[in-house]
């Protein structure tokens, strides 16, 4: 039996079509994938799914029969549930509270004790329990706040879970975990829906998986039956290669060539990520991975170096750029030294979401003076050039006004390093690159990147992936409880062994 | 992606226009309303035009509460565009306008009225923005949520503005609550063609002033600090931008602008400081800035309007039998739902849609 049936949707916005007379079908009981690039139409079809948008035509099947869903609460009756990528909790509020908000026991009072007991049980029927109910979410990992997403949907009974990028914010151990669940979820007779770009999570765990590309469907694949090379040359249209395939320059680097960046022993106080004497030297043409589990002080030591006027109370050691004293510059300073920076997250950090193009564009470059004069924007000069990066850079949608918030995270991440990339930097601070963005967009990144470096910048490169850090970096640095625990050079790169380092263990 | 409606009309276009039709349809609620009192619509609209429009006097009256209007709904816009909330335009224009009467008094000898006057000025534009820096200035420093120190601060103002009043700067000649009064020099000269209404080259430099605001917000570096600081903090300083300075320079240029109120109320109108002179206007200045959706052109219009209701309340009380100058205030109070149901307007689009699903 098909849990879901999608017959010929059409889901058009204006004169845009989302999706096209998509069809494919879920079986029940099973772990079903559903890729494509972003903005190929998985949301949305996701979303016509759960009654947030009506389809325009075609029909949905649910258990084989015909079901016209028109909001998201009579999707969740129907027993479909969602846990999308940014978690909808109330962060002050217990776990127990948010997983019975909107369906709690009792008439007057809320039966806490009783909905305890229910989820207990439920817990337990799925591995997933919490040794403490009344802890309040924001004190959770975002690991354990998937957890209570998922639990949320359980305790609806929920028959059918879509998970919408589910590890795009997961530690690797928190993603081993997921899937464990995922397929005790599975064994217990449930339909888990996976959203996803990582081919190699849905070619692990999946049964089958369904590629959509603009809006239509491509095909669909039993995992076994397929590999990574065909779903991506499925979800593109043409052949990708998974590791950087142009001209990687070489450099002579000399001993005692003038580094750009310099830092020594550099600690920040910190209760949550400390950051404990970290020395290294970044040279020009090379870039330099910082590798580690989340949570090893890499976070720190960006923000430290990007910002080090906001960490002059916590911080000790020196940090030269460019020659120079820097270790209580601001942002515009550094920028002004030549730092081009691609922040962690994009979204809290590195966008204002409710305004368009051009004035994220100005981010950081709205003291420079190619973009402002005698205290006043140059806005039309902005606009000008934020064109041109569109073309550069193949935005989409290619238009200026469009506002942040309304563009795939591709496309924002490619606006995000078009931006750093522009004042011409001589150093490049870039966090994760290509987290949440599809595999024809990561190759457009990585060839930024490398052409940089063939250009003769520096490139710090902090990323979650091991894969991208060895196809990009010279040297990697591998943090481990708030210090460098060893250094690798290019020719040592080996991911055994830089794992093993990254658990805090020995090479 | 080619999102057709969102491209079409500029975004400041279509929410003015929005603005527009919800005031009007408020309005039409506000006379239904009137209708059901057992009022006829046509004489209240009748009465409320002719109150704000019908003499030469009348018009200076809207065009007076106006300019208050004006003061308070920038002092809510300005600092909302760094995601602040002041509700302490009330302590800021009053402030401001005991600074006036202060430069009265201290600035007796002063020969020349240009001087006078910019000396008043800078007084009620200090004092003012002194008074809203520093809950900007806690923001910044503690975090001290703006809203509740606003309102504290109001409190703070008014038991100040007595103190002045009753023991510092006392008219000995009266037996009122109010200073003594300004010399000839620091009184701003009313238009003929009012007729006695206090009101004269003011509004324009107001009104002026209210388009060099948006200006210099639109397109300076210091707005783009305000905005990018409202509109993602955490974005604005891993960028540079300082989230603490735009509170502070905000705020500062928020009260200052409350405070210029000194000069419609001191300068123009009673030509001294008098306890209590404000109806609430530093409050309904957010409503005010909600009207006109914290855009700082839609100040004017939105203020105007306030001051055409404000100016009709009294009229609507004594010259029609059944509507209260309460009955107004409903109005105003419908006009605002008017335009902050914004959600209303994707109603249409959803059942269109849901029509043609």
């Amino acid at each position: 039996m098909n849990a879901i049936e999608f017959r010929k949707v059409t889901k058009r916005f204006g004169g845009f079509t989302a999706n096209r007379d998509l069809s494919f079908s879920v079986k029940k009981g099973s772990i079903h994938g559903l890729i494509g690039e972003n903005g190929a139409g998985k949301s949305t079809a996701m979303k016509v799914l759960f009654g947030i948008h009506p389809a325009d035509s075609g029909e949905i099947l649910i258990e084989d029969r015909p079901v016209r869903i028109s909001n998201p609460v009579h999707a969740m009756k129907t027993g479909i549930g969602m846990v999308h990528q940014h978690f909808m909790l109330a962060g002050p509020e217990t776990v127990l509270d948010n997983i019975i908000l909107g369906h709690e026991p009792g008439r007057v009072f809320i039966g806490r004790s009783q909905a305890e007991a229910e989820l207990r049980s439920i817990a337990r029927t799925y591995g997933l329990d919490f040794e403490r109910w009344d802890r309040p979410v924001s004190e959770l990992s975002v690991g354990e706040q998937q957890r209570v997403e998922i639990l949320k949907l359980l305790y609806q009974r929920s028959k059918v879970l879509i998970l919408d990028e589910p590890t795009a914010v997961l530690t690797p151990q928190e993603v081993k975990d997921l899937f464990g669940n995922l397929v005790r979820l599975k064994e217990e007779g449930k339909t888990i829906i996976l959203i996803s770009h990582k081919l190699k999570e849905v070619l692990g765990y999946c049964d089958e998986i369904t590629v959509i590309r603009r809006g239509e469907t491509v095909g669909t694949r039993k995992a076994a039956e397929t590999d990574e090379a065909e779903l991506a040359r499925m979800m593109v249209g043409r052949d990708v290669s998974f590791t950087y395939q142009g001209e990687r320059k070489v450099f002579a680097v000399a001993e005692g060539m003038r580094p750009l960046v310099r830092v020594d022993k550099l600690s920040i106080e910190s209760t949550t990520e400390p950051l404990r004497e970290v020395s290294f030297e970044l040279r020009p043409g090379e870039i330099l991975g910082i590798a580690g589990v989340q949570g090893n002080g890499q976070s720190t030591l960006l923000r430290a170096l990007s910002h080090p006027a906001h960490h002059r109370a916590r911080w000790s050691g020196s940090y030269q750029f460019n020659g120079k004293d820097h270790s209580e510059s601001d942002p515009i300073r550094l920028r002004n030294a030549g730092l081009g920076l691609v922040p962690e997250d994009r979204l809290s950090e590195g966008l204002l979401l409710n305004q368009d193009m051009t004035e994220n564009f100005l981010l950081g470059q709205h003291e420079d003076p190619r973009y402002s004069k005698n205290g006043f924007l140059l806005r039309a000069k902005a606009r000008a050039v934020t064109e041109s990066k569109i073309k550069e850079f193949d935005i989409r949608p290619p238009y200026t006004t469009v506002w942040a918030g309304r563009m795939s995270g591709g496309n924002q991440q490619k606006l995000v390093i078009a931006r750093a990339l522009d004042p011409g930097p001589s150093v490049l601070y870039i966090a994760h690159p290509t987290r949440g963005v599809d595999v024809g967009a990561i190759e457009k990144i990585h060839d930024a990147m490398v052409q940089e470096r063939n250009r003769g910048r520096a490139i710090l490169l902090f990323s979650s992936e091991l894969d991208e850090l060895i196809d990009l970096c010279d040297r990697m640095l591998v943090f481990y409880n708030g210090g460098v625990r060893a250094e690798f050079a290019r020719s040592e790169f080996d991911p055994w062994t830089i794992g093993r380092v990254m658990g805090g263990g020995d090479r | 992606m080619k999102n057709s409606d969102q491209l079409r009309i500029p975004h400041s276009i279509r929410s003015f226009l929005r603005s527009v039709v919800g005031a009007i349809g408020g309005l039409l609620a506000g006379l239904l309303i009137c209708r059901f009192a057992g009022e006829s619509p046509g004489k209240v609209l009748t009465v409320l035009l002719n109150s704000s429009f019908g003499s030469g006097y009348d018009f200076g009256m809207t065009l007076f509460y106006m300019a208050y209007f004006i003061l308070a709904g920038l002092a809510v816009a300005i600092p909302f565009k760094a995601g602040l909330f002041n509700i302490g335009g009330e302590g800021q224009l009053t402030i401001g306008a005991l600074a006036a009467a202060w430069a009265g008094v201290a600035g007796a000898g002063i020969q020349s009225p240009v001087l006078a006057v910019l000396f008043a000025t800078a007084a009620s534009f200090l004092a003012g923005g002194i008074w809203g820096a520093i809950p900007g200035y806690l923001k910044a420093r503690r975090g001290s949520h703006e809203v509740i120190t606003t309102i504290m601060m109001n409190f703070i103002a008014a038991g100040v503005t007595s103190y002045f009043t009753l023991y510092v700067l006392k008219d000995p000649d009266s037996s009122q609550a109010e200073t003594i009064p300004l010399s000839m020099v620091f009184q701003l000269k009313p238009f003929a063609v009012f007729n006695g209404a206090p009101m004269g080259g003011l509004i324009l430099a107001l009104m002026a002033m209210t388009l060099v605001l948006h200006l210099v917000l639109r397109n300076s570096v210091w707005g783009y600090r305000l905005k990018a600081t409202g509109e993602n903090e955490t974005a604005g300083s891993t960028f540079g931008i300082s989230a603490p300075g735009a509170w502070l320079s905000s705020m500062f240029v928020a009260g200052g602008i409350a405070g210029l109120t000194g000069l419609v109320e001191v300068l123009g109108n009673s030509h001294r400081f008098k306890i209590g002179f404000s109806a609430d206007y530093g409050f309904v200045g957010i409503a005010v800035a909600l009207v006109a959706r914290g855009n700082i052109l839609g100040i004017l219009p939105s203020a105007f309007l306030f001051g055409v209701l404000q100016k009709g309340a009294g009229s609507l009380d004594l010259e029609t039998d059944k509507v209260t100058r309460d009955l107004t205030y409903i109005i105003q109070g419908l006009i605002i739902l008017g335009v902050a149901s914004d959600g209303l307007w994707e109603l249409p689009a959803r059942l269109w849609r849901r029509r043609n699903a």
